[in-house]
């Protein structure tokens, strides 16, 4: 889409394609299909070779085509999309529920040498995107479990008072679960040379091996309670398919709307700008 | 991976319904323009991982606006603020480069392969629900291209 607003405004473009279906439906001036995984458009971390390789083929295509184009990349991601090839080399304790606050703060207190050993190493971390800085992570945890224990989605609960929360709720719990998945994901691949987790297996293991995976579950739950539907759409983005329970994440559509017309009807409810109009 | 039927049934299903919001492009009318050779052209980014810095206004959900991005940018300045699940980011914990590659722009620049790279990058949030909704962003994005002496623009999905 924007390839072509940015060709009508004057602007040549060529993009990387992941999704070839949509690439061919938009048919964009010039595309790259690379069969990578989605969230790895250069195919791997940490492999400049190879990454060049990739941007190097997509740029090529400003000068070779000639009409609208989608040029196939011929080589896999050298570690094949990492499937089944990472296990998690730190020991958790079981996860539970019956104390899910006191649980999740073990693990946290057990992942933060890991975590802080990997900002150190790569010199950044992703975690902050709440508002949060990554000193406040014990706030992030406390605004999770008091979500997660019924707190309601209105207002941010006294106990997570303190950081610059940047984002209203409702959507503020989906970013301080991306926070809190952010701080797991960077100290359980901080140990050099181990493969990086797919994102199947890294779900798998936040889903069914630690207690904010239960955590995260539980505020699906409070999410089905509530009355107002359009809390069903954050847990579509929260919780990937093939994780809630059996069911469908994103729960069954109100009739006569598909999947797209929902979202598009609780976007302003979950970005808070309904109780900003107020 | 990844062609729609490698995706989760649902996953696949979200995505089918989101080629929707593409059936209005009319792209035949879209005008083919051939830039300079790529040795003599100035290049940016535009990813669509709703990267930005940190104290930039962050991407509300659904939000079609655009952010700007240093050439320079310190990697632990970005954070990302995409709604969606369903995609990786091991890799871009690990590695900026896999999904805004602005170290692997200035080899190709350094080796003479491209003329220049863009002294700003460009950012937005691609899972928005109505991508009709981006023409006036990418209108403006394109003014500022120009201003910038940007000779094409290389899109980065997530």
């Amino acid at each position: 889409m924007i390839s072509h607003y940015l060709q009508r405004n004057g602007i040549p473009t060529t993009t990387i394609s992941l999704i070839r279906e949509h690439t061919e439906i938009t048919r964009q001036p010039r595309a790259l299909w690379v069969p990578f995984p989605l969230g790895r458009p250069l195919g791997v971390a940490d492999d400049p070779d190879f990454q060049r390789d990739v941007l190097r083929s997509a740029l090529r295509l400003l000068e070779t085509a000639t009409e609208p184009t989608i040029e196939d990349y011929p080589h896999d991601a050298p570690d094949g999309g990492g499937d089944g090839v990472w296990s998690c080399s730190i020991q958790l304790p079981e996860p539970e529920v019956s104390d899910l606050e006191a649980a999740i703060r073990a693990e946290v207190d057990l992942l933060t040498p890991w975590y802080e050993e990997a900002r150190r190493r790569r010199g950044r971390t992703t975690v902050g995107i709440s508002g949060a800085t990554p000193e406040e992570i014990d706030q992030v945890v406390s605004l999770i479990i008091a979500i997660a224990e019924g707190s309601g989605f209105q207002q941010v609960p006294v106990s997570a008072e303190g950081p610059n929360w940047r984002h209203p709720l409702p959507m503020l719990v989906r970013f301080a679960v991306e926070d809190l998945r952010a701080f797991y994901q960077e100290a359980v691949t901080s140990q050099e040379g181990t493969k990086p987790p797919s994102q199947h297996d890294m779900h798998s293991w936040i889903f069914n091996k630690t207690t904010l995976g239960r955590a995260i579950m539980a505020i699906g739950h409070q999410i089905a309670e509530n009355e107002d539907r359009r809390l069903m759409t954050m847990r579509g983005l929260m919780i990937p398919e093939g994780f809630w329970e059996g069911e469908v994440s994103w729960g069954e559509l109100p009739p006569g709307m598909d999947r797209l017309s929902f979202i598009k009807s609780s976007r302003a409810y979950l970005a808070g700008e309904e109780a900003e109009a107020r | 991976m990844v062609r729609l039927d490698d995706l989760h049934p649902e996953e696949a299903a979200g995505m089918r319904a989101a080629t929707s919001r593409f059936g209005y492009i009319d792209h035949e009318s879209t005008p083919w323009i051939t830039p300079p050779p790529l040795s003599e052209s100035t290049i940016c980014l535009v990813t669509s991982a709703a990267l930005h810095r940190r104290d930039d206004v962050p991407f509300r959900f659904g939000d079609s606006g655009y952010r700007l991005i240093p050439d320079d940018v310190d990697p632990n300045d970005l954070v990302q603020s995409q709604v969606s699940v369903n995609f990786d980011r091991t890799h871009y914990q690990r590695d900026m480069n896999v999904v805004l590659p602005i170290d692997r722009l200035h080899e190709l620049r350094d080796a003479g392969e491209i003329g220049g790279v863009s002294r700003l990058h460009f950012s937005v949030q691609g899972a928005s629900p109505d991508a009709s909704t981006f023409e006036a962003a990418a209108a403006d994005m394109a003014n500022r291209m120009k201003e910038l002496g940007v000779d094409a623009a290389m899109l980065v999905p997530v």
